[in-house]
């Protein structure tokens, strides 16, 4: 059976729907990420008059970018789970919905809302900081692409957590940017890391990503090898959390758990 | 024309052998129920007969093909309803069934809700949250929901189960309606034996995983040697 459109925007209306009927959550979607780029701002500016000039550019493109990370990451997540908490799950899993499908549409929800609030962001770090940040040149297409690609590797992960351990998973989905987010270099260079959390570190795309916007912001040019190592890891992740998420609605199945979602 | 066939399903949950060889069948046009006391095995059986379990052993073919194989081509004919499963609260019944319609890829998605809306008499609540409904309402926009794409066969698991005597009737009786006028399948579980009796061709009594008597309502009765289905049900149930 082939991927259908039609299905895809069946899940991105649901999503729309839900929006409409929740203003506390649009609020939110602007709310937490402002408050992030006005503490990074004003920090930022702290150090700017210590005469760490490079520290504005800095912090506000890095608050910036991380959005693409940890924002798509948790709408991903929490797309899934308001399903399991309205015991919808089950409508969806008896429908010719496919996983592909249902994935597809939640990406593009996700999509939708973190490109609106990054633009309200990027306006905001120009007319309070004078940051703008298309001073990141034609790298920051391919810098939102592969963090975006990150986030839905982990929106993924969570998913197949909740999937295979149930409802008591769901904190992960919250958790999982956050949990990433010291190794991604988003904030300081790899380098002032203790030996083994580097290493770590080298494991995870965005560092890669965070490294080459300072050197970019610093004067040189993009690193090809950065952004190619970002990209494999990417499609490595994004592999190994489709395969973790059918693997485990397999194992729902068989279990018995995904019928007792409605519980 | 067989819609549904079930063979000899089996499903265990760790020491628990849930469904123990059930096979049915459900004819186009006919209406079979499936009856037992709680943790009989009947939800299991219903769940397998969507995908949403999988038989340990078994086999299930819908509208002649193979479910394992055909599992997302034949959900879009088959559709379902249950007392126990909820619809996105927020959402009003008119977007719910906009959503629904699109999933199941009905050719004129508007058109179909305002006809369901009309049939099942959603109209006066059709712009309300869904959370705000009465039980009743949450029921018939489940029922509007799972006549969305027309099924060729209609999983309904106790579709009655918190409405009052008024709604429930009229909800049984625009099924029986449907039915006849459509051709289409149901398979049914309810607790309400007198439902069960006016809608359902054929009742199978499940227990303890294994279907324990089958037949017509009256004949069951008569096999056992009582006055009605209800009694039928607690000879089973406690034997």
């Amino acid at each position: 059976m082939n991927v259908s459109l039609s299905r895809i925007g069946a899940v991105m209306l649901r999503d729309f729907y839900s929006l409409r009927h929740n203003p506390p959550y649009l609020v939110e979607i602007l709310f937490w990420p402002t408050l992030e780029l006005v503490t990074w701002g004003c920090v930022s500016l702290f150090l700017a008059t210590r005469n760490f000039p490079a520290a504005v550019a800095g912090l506000l493109g890095a608050v910036l970018l991380w959005q693409m990370t940890s924002r798509p990451q948790g709408d991903l997540a929490r797309c899934f789970l308001e399903d399991v908490w309205a015991r919808n799950l089950v409508n969806l899993y008896v429908s010719p919905l496919s996983t592909a499908e249902h994935l597809a549409g939640m990406v593009l929800c996700g999509l939708a809302r973190v490109m609106a609030s990054t633009a309200m962001l990027a306006l905001l770090a120009w007319a309070l900081y004078g940051f703008g940040v298309f001073t990141l040149g034609p790298a920051l297409l391919p810098y939102v692409v592969t963090l975006l690609a990150m986030a839905w590797a982990l929106g993924v992960f969570a998913i197949g957590l909740v999937v295979r351990f149930g409802g008591s998973a769901q904190a992960f989905a919250w958790l999982l940017a956050f949990a990433v987010q010291p190794f991604a270099a988003v904030f300081y260079p790899v380098s002032v890391l203790p030996g083994a959390v580097q290493a770590m570190a080298q494991a995870v795309p965005a560092s890669y990503i965070f490294e080459d916007m300072r050197a970019v912001l610093a004067g040189t040019q993009p690193s090809g090898g950065r952004l190619a190592m970002a990209v494999l890891l990417d499609l490595v992740y994004l592999g190994a959390a489709m395969a973790f998420l059918y693997r485990g609605l397999r194992h729902a199945r068989a279990s018995g758990r995904l019928s007792r979602f409605y519980q | 024309m067989e819609v549904l066939r079930a063979n000899k399903l089996t499903k265990v949950f760790g020491a628990v052998r849930a469904v123990d060889g059930v096979s049915l069948s459900v004819a186009a046009g006919e209406a079979v129920a499936l009856l037992g006391p709680n943790g009989a095995g009947k939800t299991t059986t219903l769940h397998m007969l969507l995908g949403l379990v999988t038989p340990d052993s078994g086999s299930i073919t819908i509208f002649g093909k193979d479910f394992a194989r055909h599992r997302r081509e034949l959900l879009g004919r088959v559709n379902f309803a249950a007392s126990y499963v909820g619809l996105p609260g927020q959402l009003h019944p008119i977007e719910i069934l906009n959503v629904f319609a699109r999933l199941y890829g009905v050719a004129r998605p508007a058109r179909r809700v305002r006809e369901l809306i009309e049939l099942l008499e959603l109209g006066s609540f059709a712009r309300r949250p869904f959370r705000t409904l009465s039980s009743g309402q949450q029921t018939r926009v489940q029922i509007a929901k799972a006549l969305l794409n027309d099924p060729g066969l209609l999983i309904l698991d106790e579709p009655t189960a918190n409405l009052d005597p008024d709604v429930a009737d009229r909800i049984r009786t625009l099924l029986l309606e449907l039915a006849a006028a459509s051709g289409r399948a149901m398979l049914i579980t309810s607790h309400n034996m007198a439902e069960v009796a006016r809608m359902c061709d054929r009742i199978h009594f499940i227990a303890e995983g294994r279907i324990v008597a089958s037949g017509g309502a009256v004949e069951l009765a008569s096999s056992y040697g009582v006055a009605d289905l209800e009694e039928v049900f607690l000879k089973v149930a406690r034997t």
